[in-house]
């Protein structure tokens, strides 16, 4: 009996080592890529004939290899995951494990490995907010020198020209290119066209404020509308809600004031002066100055108008709230604008969806349009392969063929994202723009309005530093004006500890 | 006559893993203590700081404002489960039917992963989706842990109740159990009725279990993370931000490395303390209570 | 009050608190049973239809499935880690003298006590910077993580077992000694089979444990060792509507607890206090 128990003992034992070290390094499951009933069509079977051969054969040294990537759960990134990917590897062999997961978690694990250089990821999801700190921190490779050392691996139609001026944000000092676009979306107002242009509500708004019910304007109009909307939802119990309001206590409510409340209010790049590296305005910075107060304060009261589940949305709970028709209007990202306007399965506002510019105080427009300032958020995001990748080759063909001109038009149905200029005159996008109430037209004649976010290597540091005071006013415990005060006097210390500015 | 080299052959492996695990970690983040690294700074790498990072620390708001936080947590949940589980267990200690049914049961939460718990309690709080704010809104009462930082704060008390009550319960019916008879029976044989055991006699031999609970309760909730961080990630605002959050905050998204081990340092100090409280004050009642 | 009306108040009481002690669960069970749309509509609290793919989804064709299977091997590994290196640790400390033994004593319950996010960081730095060959660290290993689940479940199944071990005289040491028994053979076929019952709770209690643990994996891990705990968490943010789905990796994780529960909550107290507490 003892013998027998040390013997099981000792079986459990080796197994357990034996697996274990199997394991380290390798998968031990199925790649993960089975995906869900895919919304959109198939990638286009166009001149399969002469592109698909030079995927395969440039492809054919790195059959059966298995590369790693990573991005964030939106619209653009699933619709690679369930659709690009899957084409590439019928084409070309060579396995793709996309793991898709959440915005924390992918920036917490991104940064790890390129970081401790684990080489786990051969393509990461590089948001155009975060790119200034991985070339800061040398993670990625120089795609523009990969490309010249191996001409072999580059498509011949990848045409980098065609790429809008987005691409920039991804190139290093001396032009050289670290990132891929693979997304690029404006963070826009959207509207309910069959609650604006109902006669009824239309009068009773004319009636109670004056004037008539369009799209805001001005802070001031916005929240009229909001305030009308809310009381009009509860009079005629209906859930529905004056706005949506991005104010979870987490990172995403702080890109919505940042990015998205402030510029409107004539304070860029954070309020953080560029100089000197102050963000309180004793010190030449905006972060606390008046206007940026009154920004917050608005933003805050918007909370009254909102519906419940505000004060827990992130950027996807807020999609998801204007998709179930819960508010008139909302600052929603562009990149969910397509679904929510077109895809009945998930959104029960099809076809009465419309799109305008945020509402913005006086002189920022013009500020804007004469290249001073911007309005609005120009988000988006690209594919880049880490310095440790075992497998930069696959990785860089994978890239390419998420890039190729041919495929863009329906990429942009599935996740309303453009950034080549060709894609604005593909016929699917021109399509497409009717049913998104003219996005896409806006994207391209007014994207130059909106800006990324601000280059800044601390990027995720401050932002951590600001947004403990900015969560503080949405509950109320601070007003918008002692957070502002805080943050702003907690930037410039943090900054100085981190080497910008004394 | 006995081998000690045998003795510490066999020690060997224990000491050299937790040597690993827990020494030389504790050593490094002393180290790191004293340096400035931030992963996104200027000049990147570490650079010296000497006391700068405790210096700063002593006047951190929002470090103390989450120790306080922690600390207010800790007072309420650990008084209430204490009371509570003195009564409850005393209820358990009925020879009745079905009571190791009901031992069984009321003893889950102890074997649930917190982070699942945290999971659980999100899900019956969600507005739109969980049971509470919804039935409460039908007595007009607005129940919103995203927004109302009160109702988040006390919504983590009542969790953290809920998952480790039984924990008191559990212990003290086994202390209740190991109790020698003879008090009792020269009480009884005295004439004191109930309440007077209970005072003068149980709870003083049970002296050694409460304080040993009491210590291990204080310092596993003044580290509460997993639960708290999926009910409410923090907030609102800063309301549930308590230590453990706090420094994981620093230390993986802000990448504030030396600071966030100064911050460790500190915690790990006052860990200290409170475990030399513990166990001295343990031993302490073990002898009283044998005399 | 009667006999009799007493007793009913205490079932009454029972009943209230065990309720009370499952709704939560009872919770997580309902909402993984329903689709998207039905869990947008009023809560309520009985349920005919079951919408497996919830559970199905995530385990199967997602990663939770490996996620779950790597839960199970690093819980597993460090149990059986643990009970080797305690046992022959526990035999040393009840047989031989040890100065300090109590100063190791107190330096052990430290560990366990103090907050994870204070060693969280240095030992990811360990893992990922200083102890590396080349390309192979710990970072996101098996053996990494079972090697850190040793800082809690090491010291404690330790301290539970020697008060067995203590309790067996050594007049059987002696006797197998006589016999002819190396001290290899006394630990073998004497100890382990008389405290066979302390091995199995420690083993119990060290499995449940590194099963749960979350901050230690989340900071430890990333995608090939990463636990069925840290997935949970992963899903916060994923997409706010799919709750669902994470209600049915919650219960799946929870599941390993309950079936032990029985065996465990006996033992669970004298555990979690280092044995300073037993029955």
């Amino acid at each position: 009996m003892k013998k027998l128990l040390l013997w099981i003992v000792v079986l459990m034992l080796t197994v357990s080592v034996v697996a274990t070290f199997s394991l380290v390094g390798c998968k031990a499951v199925p790649e993960a890529v089975e995906a869900e009933k895919p919304v959109v069509e198939e990638a286009p079977a166009e001149e399969e004939e002469v592109a698909g051969s030079w995927w395969a054969q440039a492809a054919a040294p790195y059959k059966d290899v298995t590369i790693k990537g990573i991005s964030e759960s939106t619209p653009p990134s699933k619709y690679m995951q369930e659709v690009l990917a899957k084409s590439f590897m019928e084409e070309t062999g060579i396995n793709v494990e996309f793991e898709v997961t959440s915005w924390d978690e992918m920036y917490d694990k991104e940064i790890k490995d390129m970081e401790v250089g684990t080489g786990i990821y051969d393509f990461v999801y590089i948001e155009q907010d975060i790119i200034f700190s991985y070339l800061h921190n040398e993670y990625l490779l120089d795609m523009t020198n990969f490309m010249n050392e191996n001409p072999e691996l580059v498509f011949d139609d990848l045409d980098m020209d065609d790429f809008t001026s987005f691409i920039n944000d991804f190139k290093d000092d001396e032009g050289h290119v670290y990132g891929l676009p693979f997304e690029a979306f404006l963070k826009i107002c959207l509207y309910r066209k069959d609650l604006f242009e109902n006669k009824e509500i239309q009068d009773a708004f004319k009636g109670e404020y004056g004037w008539d019910l369009r799209p805001a304007v001005t802070f001031d109009e916005y929240g009229q509308i909001a305030k009308f909307f809310t009381e009009w939802g509860k009079d005629n119990d209906m859930e529905l809600w004056g706005t949506t309001v991005q104010a979870a206590s987490h990172p995403s409510s702080f890109y919505e004031i940042f990015e998205t409340i402030l510029p409107p209010a004539g304070v860029y790049n954070w309020g953080i002066n560029m100089e000197n590296w102050k963000a309180t305005s004793a010190d030449g910075g905006a972060m606390d100055s008046d206007k940026a107060k009154e920004a917050l304060a608005f933003w805050v009261s918007m909370l009254d108008y909102a519906p419940p589940e505000a004060t827990s949305s992130t950027w996807d709970e807020v999609a998801a709230s204007f998709a179930a028709g819960r508010a008139a209007q909302g600052w929603v990202y562009g990149e969910n604008a397509a679904w929510i306007a077109t895809n009945a399965e998930k959104s029960v506002v099809v076809g009465n969806v419309g799109v305008a510019r945020p509402p913005l105080m006086e002189g920022v427009l013009e500020e804007a349009e004469a290249g001073e300032g911007y309005i609005g958020y120009y988000d988006g995001g690209a594919l880049g392969i880490p310095h440790c990748s075992k497998n930069p080759e696959a990785a860089m063909l994978f890239i390419q063929w998420v890039c190729r001109k041919d495929f863009q038009g329906e990429f942009a149905k599935a996740g309303s994202r453009i950034v080549r200029t060709s894609t604005f005159d593909d016929p699917i996008v021109l399509a497409m723009d009717k049913e998104v109430d003219g996005y896409y037209s806006m994207f391209k004649n007014e994207g130059y309005l909106y800006k990324g976010a601000p280059p800044f290597p601390f990027h995720a540091t401050i932002r951590e530093v600001i947004y403990t005071y900015t969560i503080q006013a949405i509950t109320g415990e601070m007003t918008a004006s002692e957070a502002l005060d805080a943050a702003a006097k907690a930037t410039n210390e943090e900054l100085v500890k981190l080497g910008y500015g004394k | 006559m006995k081998s000690t080299r045998t003795a510490w052959l066999f020690m060997m492996p224990t000491l050299v893993i937790l040597v690993f695990i827990g020494l030389v970690p504790f050593i490094y983040v002393l180290y790191i203590g004293f340096f400035d690294w931030n992963l996104f700074s200027k000049i990147r790498g570490m650079s010296w700081a000497g006391l700068n990072n405790y210096r700063k620390l002593v006047f951190d708001s929002d470090f103390n404002a989450s120790l306080g936080r922690g600390a207010l947590f800790t007072v309420l949940t650990v008084s209430i489960e204490m009371v509570l589980g003195i009564l409850l267990a005393n209820l358990l200690m009925m020879k009745i039917k079905g009571i190791k049914f009901f031992r069984a049961i009321h003893s889950l939460p102890l074997t649930v992963a917190p982070i699942a718990i945290g999971a659980a309690w999100r899900l019956m709080t969600l507005p739109g989706l969980g049971p509470v704010p919804y039935y409460l809104q039908k007595i007009g009462f607005d129940f919103n842990i995203g927004r109302y930082a009160q109702q988040a704060f006390f919504t983590t008390v009542i969790m953290d109740i809920w998952h480790w009550t039984p924990f008191i319960t559990l212990a003290f019916l086994a202390g209740l159990s190991s109790l020698p008879k003879s008090p009792f029976e020269s009480a009884m044989v005295d004439g004191a009725n109930r309440w007077q055991i209970q005072l003068h006699i149980t709870l003083p031999l049970l002296k050694p279990v409460i304080l040993t609970v009491l210590f291990l309760r204080i310092m596993d909730a003044l580290r509460i993370v997993d639960e708290v961080w999926m009910l409410t990630g923090g907030g609102p605002g800063t309301a549930t931000r308590y230590i453990g959050i706090h420094i994981w905050r620093v230390v993986f998204p802000k990448t504030d490395y030396g600071y966030g081990s100064a911050m460790s340092v500190i915690v790990l100090y006052f860990t200290i303390v409170l475990t030399w409280l513990l166990i001295t004050s343990v031993s302490q009642s073990r002898k009283e209570v044998a005399k | 009050m009667t006999g009799k009306g007493k007793r009913v108040f205490i079932y009454l009481i029972w009943i209230l608190l065990s309720v009370c002690t499952l709704f939560p669960i009872y919770w997580l069970f309902l909402v993984s049973a329903r689709s998207r749309i039905e869990l947008f509509d009023s809560p309520t609290f009985f349920q005919t239809t079951f919408y497996i793919k919830n559970f199905t989804r995530p385990l199967l064709n997602d990663i939770y499935g490996s996620y779950i299977f790597n839960s199970v091997i690093i819980a597993t590994g460090n149990t059986i880690l643990v009970m080797v290196c305690a046992i022959f640790a526990t035999y040393a400390l009840s047989r031989y003298r040890f100065k300090g033994a109590n100063n190791i004593f107190f330096w052990t319950i430290t560990n366990r006590m103090a907050p994870a996010a204070a060693f969280m960081f240095p030992i990811f730095l360990l893992y990922s910077r200083v102890l590396v060959i080349g390309d192979i660290s710990f970072f996101d290993t098996h053996i990494g993580m079972i090697l850190v689940y040793c800082l809690f479940n090491l010291p404690f199944s330790i301290w539970l077992l020697k008060g067995i071990v203590d309790g067996i005289p050594i007049s059987i040491d002696e006797a197998a000694r006589i016999d002819g028994a190396s001290t290899l053979g006394i630990v073998w076929r004497i100890v382990v089979p008389l405290s066979a019952p302390g091995i199995a709770i420690s083993s119990v209690l060290s499995w449940i444990f590194a099963w749960n643990e979350y901050l230690f994996a989340a900071a430890l891990t990333s995608s090939d060792a990463r636990t069925i705990t840290t997935g949970l968490a992963e899903f916060v943010t994923i997409v706010g509507t799919n709750w669902g789905e994470m209600a049915a990796v919650a219960l799946v994780s929870v599941l390993p607890a309950l079936l032990f529960l029985g065996f465990v909550q006996k033992y669970i107290i004298a555990g979690i206090t280092f044995g300073a507490v037993r029955e």
